[in-house]
């Protein structure tokens, strides 16, 4: 089922840029810079958290971060 | 000039308050009661105080660079780098943020609803309503609230009305038996639900009119506070001690109403304030990560990055929490603290140093 979901996701990628390449002028080259970077950054993440979904994220990043403060709340 | 919609005061209003609203809701009768027990209907009162110093500062920073967001004054006051990096954090912070309301709104409607969806359709799909919301510009948005909120309101009485014979007004008592503390206490975690109105610093520069910013800022702290209030009312008074012990106290109580044994399933009516409520309080959110990001990269137009950005809210949205017990520990006690830092520290310091600046400037002169 994993290759369907990446498939999924590819598409979408595909979908969003057939939709917003052609709406953007030629001289609008930072914003095509921009918006491959989102796309393929997403693309590759998406990827990764199917084969991994136990990666460690954004929430274990800020629990480290405010640990000291956390414990305060702790109940 | 990348945004080219204009929105009134009240407008703005209207975008705050579900904003703020639509989560709380849910999940504050539950934290209040565990800490300030039957004291619980007085700690929005003081959360909301964090509320009105948010809206303040806000306004004052505003003051300084009228015609400017957070991400291009922060460059000002504290320099090229450093504001780069402030920006990058806020970034992070919003997304982040964000993927934990679309993470709850999913986990809320499988848990209730539809136990059979996989929740990436009910996310995926909010992200993609959201998405088109974002990419109409600020204006759409203000008006879609606009028709939302009169339906949300109503429901929200509805519902009130609905319950107000099952009431036991002895579960009050006693009023402050520990004094002021506990009540104190069950405000920490909800005085970020208030600080939340940081958002107000997105949408201050497209104001229509330069009058009454403050009124209406501040009116929309008070509806929430007033709204916060009788809904922690209601929670007491339906299940007095025990209301810490339901994830949705406000979903159980209208498990409660049953008219004349017709009138059954009204918690239907608390998943449509939940679903328009978290349209657009995701929406804002969304709005604010895309401008912010625009402005970041010094972009022309923030309309091309609108879809990329949902995309990665969507994959945020399942890798903040394995589970919803995860995510709710990490809502309780971390979650305050890291809101704290973006949504209240952050602007003050940057006022502080911008202040110190005029100062300066004008010392020289």
């Amino acid at each position: 089922m994993k290759w369907a979901m990446v498939l999924g996701i590819v598409v979408i990628a595909v979908l969003i840029t057939l939709y917003e390449w052609p709406k953007m002028n030629k001289n609008q080259k930072k914003e095509r810079k921009a918006f491959a970077v989102l796309t393929m950054g997403s693309v590759v993440l998406a990827v990764l958290l199917v084969y991994f979904p136990d990666m460690p994220g954004p929430t274990q990043l800020v629990d480290s971060l405010f640990k000291p403060f956390g414990k305060l709340l702790e109940k | 000039m990348m945004e080219r919609g204009k929105i009134s005061g009240l407008q703005m209003a209207i975008l705050l308050y579900p904003t703020i609203i639509a989560t709380a809701i849910l999940l504050v009768p539950a934290i209040s009661g565990k800490f300030a027990e039957q004291d619980m209907w007085l700690s929005p009162i003081w959360a909301s105080l964090a509320g009105f110093l948010t809206v303040y500062i806000a306004l004052l920073l505003h003051n300084h660079y009228p015609e400017l967001t957070i991400m291009q004054y922060s460059g000002k006051i504290i320099g090229f780098i450093p504001g780069k990096i402030v920006g990058l954090g806020l970034l992070f912070y919003l997304l982040h943020t964000n993927g934990v309301v679309l993470r709850e709104y999913g986990e809320f409607v499988v848990g209730n609803f539809l136990p059979s969806t996989p929740i990436i359709v009910i996310t995926g799909s909010m992200a993609f309503v959201c998405a088109l919301s974002v990419r109409g510009g600020l204006e759409v948005m203000a008006r879609s609230a606009q028709i939302f909120i009169p339906v949300f309101m109503t429901l929200f009485l509805v519902i009130i009305l609905l319950l107000f014979p099952e009431l036991r007004p002895a579960n009050i008592f006693p009023v402050m038996d520990d004094g002021i503390t506990p009540s104190i206490k069950g405000a920490i975690v909800p005085s970020q639900w208030f600080t939340e109105f940081f958002l107000i610093i997105f949408m201050l520069p497209y104001l229509r009119t330069k009058e009454k910013r403050m009124t209406w800022g501040m009116l929309s702290v008070v509806a929430v506070m007033i709204t916060l209030v009788i809904t922690n009312l209601f929670s007491l008074l339906l299940f007095g001690d025990i209301t810490s012990k339901f994830t949705y106290p406000v979903m159980s109580a209208a498990r409660y109403i049953d008219v004349a044994d017709f009138l059954q399933h009204v918690e239907s009516i608390v998943m449509a304030i939940w679903v328009v409520g978290v349209f657009i309080k995701v929406s804002v959110f969304y709005y604010a990560i895309v401008i912010g990001t625009a402005q970041w990269l010094h972009l022309s137009d923030y309309r091309p990055i609108v879809f990329p950005i949902g995309l990665l809210l969507i994959i945020f949205s399942t890798w903040v929490a394995a589970s919803l017990q995860e995510l709710s520990h990490f809502l309780s006690t971390v979650w305050p603290f890291y809101a704290l830092v973006f949504q209240l520290v952050l602007p003050v310091l940057l006022l502080l140093v911008a202040m110190m600046r005029k100062k300066a400037a004008e010392n020289d002169n």
